[in-house]
């Protein structure tokens, strides 16, 4: 903090950091945030998943239509993310914060207690809406730069091959969070795109 | 008014933020030279300190502020000590 006692600005944003690191091991939002992250990033290429092996099986072989259902999902699963996250956490924390203000007998809300409170429900309902919207997202990839490959089937198999190495890159995190080992961690996610895969093929197409 | 040189506070608080933070921001006072938060009662949520301020001049409404802005509630003012030295209890024969 030293070093920047002679730039205003720069004091300010440091000030400003500080304060949310401090927020942020005040409300715990760290490991909460953490969580969040891993658990809808996952949700988010699960399902993008089972968008890309509908539209695959359906037949379906025009990018466009790949992109435009996959975006209208990953609206939808970034927006449920906020939303949900930012009714339940903050039910949560002002349950939490009128606990702890009976234990102390004294109205905390324009306390350091109750502004990290509430900064770890905008954080948390930001982390929980945009987890699975960019991971979706981030697989569809491929499929907008379709013109780039030969074929859509090959874009197909990009997206899916990116889902994959992104539920096996999740997996890798979660080991690094446990200090456990990772790979074993990364192929525990894998499988989990592996049989949502396999299991879209062995239904093969409805009929009509 | 004379200068306040010692306080000693008793604080109900939450656990967060630690009485590691609450002491460097007292001690962060104009006017403050040392803090000492000691504490002697634990709860599931709260936790009771008592804390002891030591300067040239303590301006006890900003410790208060301070106290509270970190989700503290003082409790009892248990000692003071003002003036141009700084004065121990004397133990007299009554005691």
């Amino acid at each position: 903090m030293a070093n920047f006692e002679d730039t205003p600005q720069l004091n300010i944003v440091q000030q400003r950091l500080n304060d949310v690191r401090e927020y942020s091991r005040i409300a715990g939002t760290g490991e909460i945030a953490r969580r969040y992250f891993a658990m809808n990033a996952f949700d988010g290429v699960l399902t993008i998943i089972g968008v890309l092996m509908g539209n695959f099986v359906a037949g379906v072989r025009d990018a466009a239509i790949v992109i435009n259902t996959g975006l209208a999902t990953s609206i939808a699963m970034g927006i449920s993310g906020l939303w949900g996250a930012y009714l339940t956490e903050s039910a949560e924390r002002e349950r939490d914060l009128a606990e702890l203000e009976r234990s102390t007998l004294t109205d905390l809300k324009d306390t350091k207690i109750g502004r990290a409170s509430r900064w770890a429900v905008v954080t948390v309902a930001l982390v929980d809406g945009l987890a699975p919207f960019l991971a979706a997202v981030l697989v569809l990839l491929p499929l907008f730069f379709g013109n780039w490959f030969r074929s859509v089937e090959l874009s197909y198999l990009l997206s899916l091959a990116l889902s994959l190495g992104t539920l096996f890159g999740l997996g890798v995190f979660l080991g690094r969070i446990s200090g456990r080992n990772i790979l074993v961690y990364g192929a525990r996610t894998l499988v989990a795109g592996l049989v949502s895969i396999g299991l879209r093929f062995l239904l093969g197409t409805a009929p009509g | 008014m004379g200068n306040l040189r010692r306080l000693v506070l008793d604080v109900l608080k939450p656990l967060e933020p630690s009485i590691v933070e609450l002491s460097q921001v007292l001690a962060d006072l104009d006017g403050v030279d040392g803090v000492n938060i000691s504490i002697y009662e634990i709860d599931r949520r709260v936790e009771n300190a008592k804390i002891t301020i030591e300067g040239h001049n303590v301006r006890y409404p900003d410790v208060v502020r301070l106290i509270e802005q970190n989700g503290g509630a003082v409790h009892s003012i248990d000692e003071v000590a003002a003036g141009k030295v700084l004065i121990e209890d004397v133990v007299t024969a009554q005691d």
